[in-house]
């Protein structure tokens, strides 16, 4: 059986947003291969969806980006995380490691 | 905040088009190709997993796409383009409903912005919402005051942070300009500042100051061409030299709407400009009062506190004995005047007027708007079968009709300036008025065509999506929503006949009240020419116009081609007016009454045409020395000495009679219609003016061929006799009179124009919904027709179906024209009290309209062929 899982949702824009605040400024290409890389192979992701992705975390102003040149020598877009973005990271990450112990807590008491 | 930040973003457009999304994602795509290649695939199996990997471009682009957007202004933008190519498909339709849209709302709006004008706005000054204004009232009639007593006032009060007198007599400068006097705390009170130099203070306006003047911006432009020079120059006021030391902001016209002043002067300036010394006596009532409330003082604690002070210094003003005064602190925020109160009626008259005219075009859109539906039925079937939800098409129907409100009230905003401005010009509002779109317009024109596309599109497009999907499928034709929509129609034209006559029976009113005015009994012929002379109330002119009567009387009636000619003083038609009381050894005079005093030569009434009711005019014999004498009209005749003659008797012009000034009456001259068209008689006294010597006001000849030739004759005459003399218009009475007629032309015309676009609109809408029932029931007449109905038969069915609907019409319509025509009795000239003919004859009008516009579509299915009309389906 496979055991790769879908991305889970709403958790697409905080792996981006981490990548970026790990990595510092980064095009579309180089999250995606970032997240599969943590991964390890664990995770199905088509690498176009995180465009919208993107899209959607520059207009909530989390983060900027900018055109510059691909490793290949193509113009590609850079995508840099904001003050606002980090704050946010920070918000999603405490809010996530509590639902993760909170259901950690749950599904242990259960079996 | 996000929410707000992304919404704003989308709107800015921002993120990437379409174009640098493909480029980015194909950067994308070549990255992993050639990690893939790395790794030991062909270049071929690289990209193609690099394609796998990223599947589903399409729908990314999509999901990209929805992010960048907004849904509903996309769809509206959608909705938008879809209706304009609609309307670009009926071209015929678009262009009627456009600008019937662009009449209707452009009359409302013209009549809008001089309603807003005349009644709303407030004056240009600083806060005018704390200006009042300081009213003495004797009974309930407010009253001028003099001088002195609002210099105690002005001095003494202690609720006011300022207060100023303003006097409405007019200074005529040498080049026409018109000053008025307003002491120094004028420009302080309004805060307004100069636009250059400076305005007068409270330190101008001393005895024994400079003269000063300060110009308006319009006089400013029109006289001195906006030169910086002007400043410095004077300007020649009869005795006094008054420098120009500033001029008022633009758009400051004053205090008082409609009656812009060219410039003003301090009052102390008085004594030196105008007869008398106002300035100290207190028998002169001149001046209205304005102040500025200080803060927390309410309007009635001001009248309290001013009473006392004006009981204690009413021996400074002009009051009668026995009467009831009190003081009045009313808003002044608009200013003074009576612009409001003369034009408030028939500019709210005018407002639903056109608010009616609208209403019907709205209806009459709306039939039309239904005949389209039905005619796109089977479309709008299509779509619904298809999955479009019924909220969905609704909205993009009313999107229509929102196209065609937004394009017909873009063309309302230019109409409805030149509309205002004809208007204002039409009613003669007065100078200075700002006829300008403001917020409160854009507000009322918003307002206005989100009125209309809700009344004419909302109707017709939930009639348009109850649609049975299946029969609309079925046939083009026949639907089930059929007799619904057809009841819908009915109503919407019985509306439209029921407001038609309202407003046609208006327009008839207004029209007769109009002839009745125009052919009224006036009492005396209206032939004679009238020579208007204005007076300058400066005692220069009136001793110089004094010393003209006999040399002018002379001069004229030696003119070859004039009959007769007399000179007047304060006689017919003239701007000035005298009044006095009038008194009997019996009664002493009342207030209520109101009496003119005329001075004439001899031959005044022969030469005007006024007949003698009793005894004889006046002559050469009652010169000065002779015993005075007098001739009353029949008003003061009757109410004066009631039905017995007042021949021989005496009356006295003060308030009682005095034996020593008495004047015996020597005739009764025949009530005429003096200056106005609709003031009672009221008593006129006739003096000659060898008795009562007066400035000479007027010249009144009887020309003896043609008047025109009399009339320049004249002119030439009297400037032979006196070369400097000013001379006014020359004209019949008839022409003098039409003058005063400014409200009930503007009325008639309006009303006149309404009444026919009512007219054409309800025969447009008779048969817009008969061509459509006809239409409809194609099918049934023909089955009749086949069947053996005659073509009289088919006349008498469709022709049937009128009546119902006229008898319906004129029933509501008619309930509607005879309250207008009780609502309207007060503005109306000449009806009897119960008088309905025009309502009636309105009716008759309509009822005729609707018939001749039923005639082609009975026609047409009188000559339905019934073959082809079977086979139609």
């Amino acid at each position: 059986m496979d055991n790769r899982s879908e991305v889970p949702y709403g958790t697409l824009d905080l792996m981006v947003l981490k990548t970026l605040d790990t990595l510092g400024t980064l095009h579309g290409y180089g999250i995606a291969r970032r997240i599969e890389q943590v991964a390890e192979g664990a995770l199905e992701l088509n690498q176009g969806t995180i465009y919208p992705a993107l899209l959607r975390l520059e207009q909530k102003g989390w983060i900027t980006s900018h055109w510059g040149a691909s490793d290949n020598n193509r113009r590609a877009r850079f995508y840099t995380i904001t003050r606002a973005g980090r704050k946010q990271l920070a918000a999603e990450a405490e809010n996530w490691s509590r639902t993760v112990a909170m259901m950690a807590r749950m599904l242990e008491g259960e079996s | 905040m996000t929410w707000l930040r992304v919404l704003f973003s989308r709107l800015a457009g921002r993120g990437r088009t379409p174009a640098e999304l493909a480029e980015e994602m194909a950067a994308h795509r070549a990255s992993l190709a050639a990690e893939y290649e790395r790794r030991g695939m062909t270049a071929e199996a690289a990209h193609a997993e690099a394609r796998r990997q990223f599947a589903g471009a399409t729908q990314v682009r999509e999901l990209y796409y929805e992010q960048r957007r907004i849904p509903l202004l996309d769809n509206l933008a959608r909705d938008i383009v879809y209706a304009l190519r609609q309307l670009r498909a009926s071209p015929g339709f678009a262009f009627a409903a456009v600008l019937t849209l662009a009449l209707g709302l452009g009359a409302n709006l013209a009549i809008y912005r001089v309603l807003d004008a005349v009644l709303f706005r407030e004056l240009p000054v600083r806060d005018p919402g704390g200006l009042v204004q300081i009213q003495l009232l004797e009974g309930s009639d407010p009253q001028r005051v003099s001088y002195p007593l609002f210099r105690e006032l002005a001095a003494r009060q202690q609720v006011l942070d300022s207060l100023f007198a303003v006097s409405d007599v007019g200074l005529p400068a040498p080049d026409g300009g018109r000053g008025f006097m307003v002491s120094g705390a004028y420009f302080r009170t309004l805060g307004i500042p100069a636009q250059i130099g400076r305005v007068f203070t409270e330190d101008d306006d001393r005895p024994g100051a400079q003269p000063v003047a300060v110009l308006s911006d319009s006089y400013w432009t029109r006289e001195y061409a906006r030169s910086t020079s002007a400043i410095g120059r004077t300007l020649q006021l009869n005795g006094a030299r008054a420098a120009i030391i500033g001029v008022a902001p633009a758009g400051f016209f004053g205090e008082t709407p409609g009656a812009a002043r060219d410039f003003w002067v301090p009052m102390s300036l008085q004594p030196a400009i105008t007869p008398g010394d106002r300035i100290n006596g207190a028998a002169y009532s001149w001046l209205s009062m304005i102040g500025r409330l200080r803060p927390g003082v309410a309007a009635r604690q001001a009248e309290a506190a001013l009473d006392p002070l004006f009981r204690e210094f009413a021996h400074l003003t002009v009051t009668r004995f026995g009467r009831d005064y009190r003081v009045r602190v009313a808003p002044a925020n608009r200013g003074i005047g009576d612009l409001d109160r003369r034009f408030e009626r028939p500019l709210w008259l005018l407002m639903g007027m056109a608010g009616l005219v609208l209403v019907m075009l709205c209806s009459n859109l709306a039939n039309l708007l239904l005949g389209r539906a039905a005619v796109r039925t089977h479309e709008i079937g299509v779509r619904l079968a298809l999955g479009a939800g019924r909220w969905r098409i609704l909205r993009q129907l009313l999107t229509e009709s929102l196209v065609l409100c937004a394009a017909g009230i873009a063309l309302a905003f230019p109409l409805g300036s030149r509309g205002a401005s004809a208007l204002a010009a039409l009613a003669s509002v007065g100078t200075g008025l700002r006829l300008e779109a403001g917020w409160h317009e854009a507000i009322f024109a918003l307002a206005a065509a989100l009125a209309c596309t809700c009344m004419f599109g909302l109707a017709p497009a939930f009639a348009a999506t109850r649609v049975d999907v299946h029969s609309a499928l079925q046939s083009q034709h026949r639907t089930t929503a059929g007799a619904r929509r057809r009841h819908f129609a009915n109503a919407l034209v019985i509306a439209q006949i029921s407001l038609s006559l309202v407003l046609i029976c208006g327009a008839a009113l207004f029209a007769r009240s109009l002839w009745n005015l125009r052919h009224q009994d006036f009492g005396m012929s209206r032939d004679a020419l009238l020579v208007d002379i204005p007076l300058e109330l400066t005692p220069q002119a009136i001793a110089h116009q004094g010393a003209l009567v006999w040399p002018l009387y002379e001069r004229m009636n030696l003119l070859p081609g004039v009959r007769s000619a007399a000179v007047s003083a304060f006689g017919p038609m003239s701007s000035l007016l005298r009044t006095v009381g009038i008194s009997t050894p019996e009664r002493a005079a009342q207030r209520t009454d109101v009496t003119r005093l005329v001075c004439v030569s001899p031959g005044f009434f022969e030469t005007m045409g006024i007949p003698m009711a009793a005894g004889r005019g006046i002559t050469a014999e009652d010169r000065a020395g002779a015993a005075p004498v007098v001739v009353l009209n029949q008003g003061a005749a009757r109410a004066l000495f009631g039905a017995g003659s007042a021949i021989g008797r005496f009356v006295s012009q003060k308030d009682r009679y005095a034996a020593r000034d008495a004047m015996q009456v020597i005739g009764v001259a025949r009530d005429v219609r003096f200056s106005s068209a609709r003031e009672p008689f009221g008593f006129v006294l006739y003096v000659p003016i060898a008795q009562s010597p007066a400035p000479v006001t007027g010249i009144v000849l009887r020309p003896a061929g043609n008047p025109a030739q009399a009339a320049a004759a004249a002119r030439a005459a009297v400037k032979s006799v006196d070369p400097n003399l000013k001379i006014g218009a020359i004209r019949n009475y008839a022409e003098a009179f039409e003058g005063g007629l400014g409200n009930d032309k503007l009325l008639a015309a309006i009303a006149g124009t309404f009444g026919l676009l009512a007219l054409a609109l309800c025969y447009i809408g008779v048969y817009g919904v008969l061509s459509y029932a006809v239409e409809r029931r194609t099918h049934e007449i023909g089955i009749r027709i086949a069947l053996g109905a005659g073509r009289a038969g088919i006349y008498r069915m469709v022709l049937g179906e009128v009546s119902l609907l006229m008898a319906a019409s004129l029933l509501v319509g008619g309930a509607g024209a005879v309250a207008a025509t009780r609502a309207l009795r007060g503005m109306l000239f000449g009806f009897a009290a119960a008088d309905y003919t025009l309502p009636l004859l309105a009716a008759v009008l309509l009822g005729s309209a609707a018939f001749a516009a039923s005639y082609l579509p009975a026609r047409r299915a009188s000559r339905l062929d019934p073959v082809d009309a079977l086979r139609q389906d």
